[in-house]
């Protein structure tokens, strides 16, 4: 991972560039333009055009949480985290919408951390965010739960939780 | 004041349509201006009010080069900025003096047209790489490097042109009395600066605003250019928050220098009678000589003819620069060509820079035909 050798390079007018050479020569270029979109180059082994796609940032968030690994779905979302420094510890924050079945129920009696051993992390209720929700939390329909935990715990949490 | 307002809002109808057929706006603000001004319907004269607009519009225009004028990043890329430049200004200084004076210009004059003439439009160049996904062609770096070594060059024409019949001795002296007053300025108050910009209220934005409008004053005062004095504004701001004074200073710019265009397309005026061939002659110039530098630099830089013809395509439009030299120095002849010069070069320009590829590719196929073995240079 390491011999990847990352070139970043501040172009006057236009913004930064990051460019690197994959192990099998393919090139792959990014740049932050200041007019705010971010552009992706990729230049395969041998050819001379690139092909490019044009992101706003959120597309760009989005490509990169694909790029790490993480399972994107229509309206739930999950990011991995991966600390290299810390022997590979890898974090999963999933976001889920609250059902019918979870509405008006409280953390603690749902047995969250019992049963999964994963944990709510924030709720997002109507465009406001309550960030560390007490274990008396009462859920609501419309809630959108953001979840964290290993891969396992996460997935524990969508069996036994969402589908109650 | 009502001229400006309606010369505005023909502008912002213009701007939605050019960003719609993605052709830079620049050639539109010019024919808006000659259609309603002077020129064309007389619904628009020049006032007190739309002066002093379109000077606020120059001079944030050479603020925000400035700014983006990095002395640490020219000198780290040195050789390269240096050879493809030189070649840009020997090719294009050299063919559009010598067109402008066979076709009847005065010496100055040809300077004045010459100067219009070598200095391509920064931003149609970059805003045509990012438009047509061109980033990653290394000739694009080339041409980045171009607009920048072109910056510096207009540094020095604004101090050759605005110098006149001064004493020269005294006229450097107070230039670089300034000079070192801005450094100073923006290396020992850099904490200030900074503490100021960080702020969330409105002062970053009047301060930066003050401190353009002060750097032009008191440039005038001591009769130094004041052009030249915001660009080294910029450039010794941009040792302490670049980035917090484009966002600053970004409004004025664009605001501004839309009644810069506009204004200059409104002072174009042809009653002195207009000579279609010199200014056909000009134009077909202003595109030939840029693909003789283009693809002398795209063999020097890349050794390849083709690479030259990409630099070409993106470095064809002339613009901001060429009019601000035209508004500054030149007779309303001058005024008139390098306006006709703006418009073509531009307008061709963007259908050049958009075109580049297929048309290398047309060349590619065309060179197999004739000769198979041919292939085997068509590589790096």
């Amino acid at each position: 991972m390491s011999a990847m050798s990352l070139r970043s390079l501040n172009l006057p007018g236009v913004g930064t560039k990051y460019e690197f050479e994959t192990d099998k020569g393919d090139t792959v270029a990014i740049f932050f333009t200041k007019t705010g979109t971010i552009q992706m180059y990729t230049l395969q082994k041998g050819c001379k055009t690139p092909s490019a796609a044009e992101m706003t940032p959120v597309e760009a968030r989005r490509l990169g949480n694909i790029l790490t690994g993480a399972i994107i779905e229509a309206d739930q979302e999950s990011v991995e985290i991966a600390f290299s420094a810390l022997a590979d510890l890898r974090v999963t924050i999933h976001s889920f919408l609250i059902p019918k079945t979870v509405a008006g129920r409280t953390i603690e009696d749902l047995q969250i951390r019992a049963k999964t051993g994963a944990t709510v992390i924030a709720v997002c209720r109507q465009d406001r965010n309550i960030v560390n929700p007490p274990p008396s939390f009462v859920f609501e329909t419309g809630d959108a739960a953001l979840v964290i935990g290993e891969s396992d715990q996460i997935k524990m949490f969508e069996r036994e939780i969402m589908v109650d | 004041m009502e001229g400006i307002v309606l010369a505005l809002f023909v502008c912002l109808i213009l701007a939605l349509i050019a960003k719609y057929l993605s052709v830079p706006a620049i050639p539109l603000y010019i024919l808006a201006g000659v259609a309603l001004g002077n020129a064309g319907l007389g619904m628009v004269a020049s006032d007190e009010i739309s002066r002093f607009f379109s000077e606020m519009g120059l001079i944030f225009l050479l603020f925000f080069m400035g700014l983006g004028l990095k002395p640490e990043r020219i000198a780290a890329n040195r050789s390269a900025v240096l050879v493809s430049g030189i070649i840009d200004l020997n090719i294009n200084m050299i063919i559009g003096f010598i067109g402008a004076y066979l076709l009847g210009f005065s010496i100055t004059e040809s300077l004045i047209v010459a100067s219009a003439f070598y200095i391509s439009s920064t931003a149609m160049a970059i805003t045509s790489l990012i438009e047509n996904r061109k980033l990653m062609l290394r000739e694009a770096e080339t041409v980045i490097w171009l607009m920048v070594f072109e910056d510096l060059i207009l540094i020095i024409f604004l101090a050759i042109l605005s110098a006149g019949d001064q004493n020269l001795v005294l006229f450097l002296a107070k230039i670089l009395g300034v000079l070192a007053v801005l450094y100073a300025l923006a290396h020992y108050g850099k904490e200030f600066l900074i503490s100021i910009l960080d702020r969330d209220d409105e002062l970053p934005i009047i301060f930066t605003f003050a401190a353009v409008l002060t750097t032009a004053s008191v440039s005038i005062f001591l009769g130094v250019p004041a052009t030249m004095m915001v660009i080294a504004l910029g450039v010794a701001f941009a040792t302490t928050d670049p980035d917090a004074f484009e966002q600053h200073a970004r409004p004025f710019k664009d605001v501004f220098l839309v009644v810069f265009f506009v204004f200059f397309g409104v002072s174009i005026d042809f009653s002195g009678g207009v000579n279609w061939y010199m200014i056909t002659i000009i134009c077909l110039l202003a595109i030939v000589s840029k693909l003789i530098s283009g693809i002398l630099t795209g063999l020097y830089m890349h050794g390849s003819a083709l690479s030259g013809l990409e630099i070409w395509g993106n470095t064809i439009g002339r613009g901001e620069f060429s009019i601000a030299i035209a508004v500054l120095y030149g007779s309303p002849l001058v005024g008139t060509t390098i306006a006709a010069m703006v418009i073509v070069t531009s307008i061709i320009g963007s259908f050049t820079a958009k075109y580049s590829t297929s048309l290398k590719r047309g060349i590619l196929h065309l060179g197999r035909k004739k000769s198979p073995s041919h292939r085997l240079h068509t590589g790096r």
